[in-house]
């Protein structure tokens, strides 16, 4: 087995995990918030990189185009949250599930309807030529995904932590009823939760659509191993996320390399499966119902 | 007296909490026992060990010398150990007397093949079913009631539809949670007879309770619990003056009534 | 009184159903036909989703994989074994509702989130292994050639014939339903959803009613699948991917989560506007988004009791008091 073989999946697997993580970070950020999943954050995804596909279609310098993309998906977290999550109030888990997949079924359907079906591709950020290292090719939109993670991930760390909204936001996450006694408004958090998740997707959607093609179904799929990279994490904290993240990331393209890259899928699924159950031993003891 | 319960060394801590210390405690068939003790006491710790929602740390459960150890909530339901919750937990989207009608589940059986072709068992035990749950619905006094949607009741009412729901599983012992707690003096006297009258019908009635002086006149023996230990044990006059529940429960009580 | 025909209001949707059941077929239009037809299939399969999201409160997001395992099962059977279809369809509704009873049980460990998310991937599984077991199912290209069912020399060939099978079993399965919520069985069901610890201290082994229903929903699935294997004589992957259960939910929250005769209601609601729009490409399923999001905030009951309360508000606004 060849060294360069293995730093190749390696190298993959970091890159693909870091979208993972930084998807798992928007579950992380309005599950903990509002203690709702929301299954439309794949397709915040989504829109990052096909409405940065059609602005720099328009004549937008890169740059501008990527920028402009993250903003306007903001826009669509912080919509999404103002129509459909806050007149729900407080629904049953249920009814938000319901809510959150009809978001996403609406999102995905126009989508179709503006883009069409055909996957489309981005320019890379700087040059498709490929750096070499220990044998492996790394291209380096590769190193871009790595890099803006780091920084996200650290930047949303220091969000939380260091600033007033942050710890806001933290309080409303550890005792919703308290944070409202303390003058915290639950609904605005619950905004700026889902404004924040956007735009983290929406960051994911445009940093890997140069290196694997973005279409409006892609959605489903990049949701289901963000979440899985969340339920790892164990939805708390930035760093359970990161690690989710790169496991799901590694361990999906050592099997697609060693194995078939027909299971590459299915590994995310496996994982799935063994953290719920993990999990689930936990929630056992949890609290009443659905 | 028989024991309906015994506990021996119970203890339950959750993480590094712990909530109930190797409590010995025997609970006598056929009497009503209060157990008391300030909030964080691990009275309803206890219950929910007894009803097997939580399963111990250490120590032991026996109901009628059987140690309940392996049996989980629903199993010691059809046992005979029945209980209300302090939250309540009425089924809110059904009516009074369906709610009622939930508790005979586990006395009754025909299954869903009968109903899916409506056999006659099905309808032989339904008429049943419907007929004692009028009839446990009038013991609480809210026969009237019978067909409005729960969620539209009082809250006392509410505990009172939670504890006809126990009643109709057809228990050998009820835990009542706070039975009495958000109700007016009135309805707190109704409480006291309704557990009285439990009794009567040969069912030993365990009570977690705030309101003393519902304890003292309801209950024929006490128990104080601190910090999920025993701290004394008596009929209500001798736990009254008794100097450490005095110090460690009393005290602090009487300040507040 | 039998309970399904309480009520004036229902006796009267029922004559209105059985009326329009019988004319449709009889103006001798195919395409009226089939559409109603494919409206009783998805009938069938969204009454059991309501019976496990409405009545018993747990959510499914890959229901279609049990219509699709239906469907496979009796195609599979009937074609490459020669087995007689009825049989097929038989052996195709046990095996089903006996998978579902068993992954019920860890599946049921989850709650809520959790829960939406397992079912979701177990659907996704699903839909993957038809695509990819292709010696079997003959993956994408499609599985062909399905026998149609025959009772005797008479065999439902014909739309028209086939759309009276179909309603049969269609509306069998809604008095089946409705008897069972109607019963011991439903109460327990309703208790599981509005308190699952209180209906435990009553003496309900919730797990075991909710795979119970579960496995039900499944044989309702298996049946479906079943009949649209026959009807259409072909089957592959799509109509049973992870589009369609969501699909399902659409048509199981317009018709009312908690109602059985509501069922028919969503699935023709869904079908009729997919036919509508067919023209305009997909933006149906823009629709269906924007449905179950209004659906959810204002009448969480459903549309038809949702119109129902507003009219009642209306009038007793027009009324002088």
């Amino acid at each position: 087995m060849a060294t360069w073989q293995l730093v190749q999946y390696l190298v993959t697997g970091i890159t693909v995990g870091s979208i993972y993580a930084i998807v798992g970070l928007g579950f992380t950020i309005i599950y903990s918030v509002t203690g709702i999943i929301n299954f439309a954050q794949g397709e915040f995804v989504m829109l990052g990189g096909m409405i940065a596909f059609s602005l720099i279609g328009l004549g937008f310098p890169m740059p501008v185009a990527l920028i402009l993309a993250v903003v306007l998906v903001t826009l669509v977290g912080i919509i999404f949250n103002l129509v459909a999550i806050r007149p729900a109030g407080r629904a049953s888990t249920i009814t938000l599930i319901i809510i959150t997949i009809g978001g996403a079924l609406f999102i995905r359907a126009v989508a179709g309807l503006y883009w069409g079906r055909d996957a489309v591709a981005l320019p890379p950020f700087t040059g498709d030529e490929s750096l070499s290292f220990l044998g492996a090719y790394i291209l380096p939109q590769s190193l871009w995904v790595i890099g803006i993670t780091a920084v996200l991930m650290v930047g949303v760390y220091l969000l939380l932590n260091r600033t007033l909204v942050g710890k806001a936001l933290k309080a409303a996450a550890i005792n919703r009823r308290a944070a409202a006694l303390v003058g915290i408004d639950a609904r605005m958090m619950s905004l700026v939760s889902f404004a924040l998740a956007a735009a983290t997707g929406a960051v994911a959607g445009v940093v890997i659509a140069p290196l694997s093609y973005a279409s409006y179904d892609m959605g489903i799929m990049l949701g289901l191993k963000g979440f899985v990279a969340a339920a790892m994490g164990g939805f708390t904290g930035v760093w359970g996320v990161f690690l989710g993240g790169l496991g799901l990331g590694l361990a999906e393209s050592l099997a697609a390399g060693y194995i078939s890259s027909s299971y590459k899928n299915a590994i995310a699924l496996i994982f799935l499966f063994a953290v719920l159950l993990i999990r689930s031993r936990r929630l056992m003891v949890g609290e009443e119902g659905a | 007296m028989a024991d309906i319960l015994q506990m021996k060394g119970l203890t339950k801590a959750f993480g590094g909490v712990i909530a109930v210390n190797e409590l010995d405690l025997e609970i006598h068939e056929g009497e009503i026992i209060a157990i008391i003790g300030p909030n964080g006491a691990g009275k309803t710790t206890l219950f929910n060990l007894i009803a097997g929602v939580f399963s111990p740390t250490r120590g032991q459960i026996f109901f009628h010398g059987q140690d309940l150890a392996g049996t989980n909530d629903y199993q010691r339901a059809r046992m005979g150990i029945a209980r209300t919750f302090q939250d309540v937990r009425l089924f809110g989207n059904m009516s009074v007397l369906d709610n009622v009608m939930v508790g005979l589940h586990s006395r009754s059986k025909y299954g869903m093949l009968s109903a899916a072709f409506r056999l006659p068992q099905g309808h032989r035990e339904e008429a049943s079913i419907r007929l004692t749950a009028i009839n446990t619905l009038n013991l609480v006094g809210l026969g009237q009631r019978a067909d409005i949607n729960a969620s539209e009741l009082t809250f006392g009412q509410q505990k009172l539809v939670s504890i006809a729901r126990a009643l109709a599983t057809k228990p050998r012992v009820i835990m009542l949670d706070e039975p009495a707690a958000g109700s007016n003096v009135l309805e707190t006297q109704e409480i006291s007879d309704l557990a009285k009258r439990i009794l009567e019908m040969g069912i030993t009635v365990i009570l977690v309770e705030h309101d003393m002086r519902f304890v003292m006149g309801t209950a024929e023996r006490v128990v104080v619990l601190d910090s999920g230990e025993k701290l004394a044990e008596g009929t209500p006059s001798q736990v009254q003056n008794d100097r450490r529940v005095i110090t460690a429960y009393l005290g602090e009580q009487e300040d507040q009534i | 009184m039998p309970h399904f025909i309480r009520g004036r209001g229902k006796m009267l949707a029922i004559a209105t159903l059985v009326v329009l059941l019988s004319i449709v077929p009889l103006l001798g239009n195919n395409y009226y036909t089939s559409v109603l037809l494919i409206i009783g299939i998805h009938a069938i399969v969204t009454v059991g989703l309501c019976l496990l999201m409405g009545y018993t409160g747990q959510v499914s997001l890959g229901h279609a994989a049990f219509y699709g395992i239906g469907a496979y099962i009796a195609a599979i059977l009937s074609k490459t074994y020669h087995v007689d279809p009825w049989l097929a369809m038989v052996v195709a509704i046990i095996a089903t509702a006996a998978f579902a009873f068993a992954i019920g049980f860890p599946v049921f460990r989850l709650r809520g989130n959790y829960l939406a998310m397992a079912t979701l991937g177990l659907g996704i599984i699903i839909w993957i292994l038809f695509r990819e077991l292709d010696w079997i199912t003959g993956g994408q290209s499609g599985f062909l050639d399905i026998p149609t069912l025959s009772i005797g020399g008479f065999a439902f060939d014909s739309d028209f014939r086939f759309y009276y099978l179909v309603w049969g079993f269609c509306l069998a399965v809604m008095f089946i339903s409705q008897n069972i919520v109607g019963s011991r069985m439903g109460r327990a069901m309703r208790a599981i959803r509005d308190s699952e610890s209180a209906s435990q201290s009553l003496g309900i082994n919730a797990t075991l009613v909710k795979v119970k229903i579960l496995a039900l929903s499944a044989a309702y699935a298996a049946l479906a699948g079943s009949l649209y294997a026959y009807y259409v004589g072909f089957i592959d992957p799509p109509p049973f991917g992870f589009l369609f259960s969501i699909r399902l939910v659409v048509m199981a929250v317009v018709g009312g989560l908690a109602s059985i005769w509501g069922a028919i209601f969503g699935a023709a609601s869904v079908r009729l506007l997919t036919e509508f729009l067919h023209p305009f490409g997909d933006i149906d399923v823009v629709l269906f988004g924007l449905i179950i999001v209004v659906v959810m905030i204002l009448s969480p009951q459903g549309v038809i009791r949702g119109l129902g309360d507003l009219w009642r508000r209306i009038s007793r606004r027009l009324t002088p008091s």
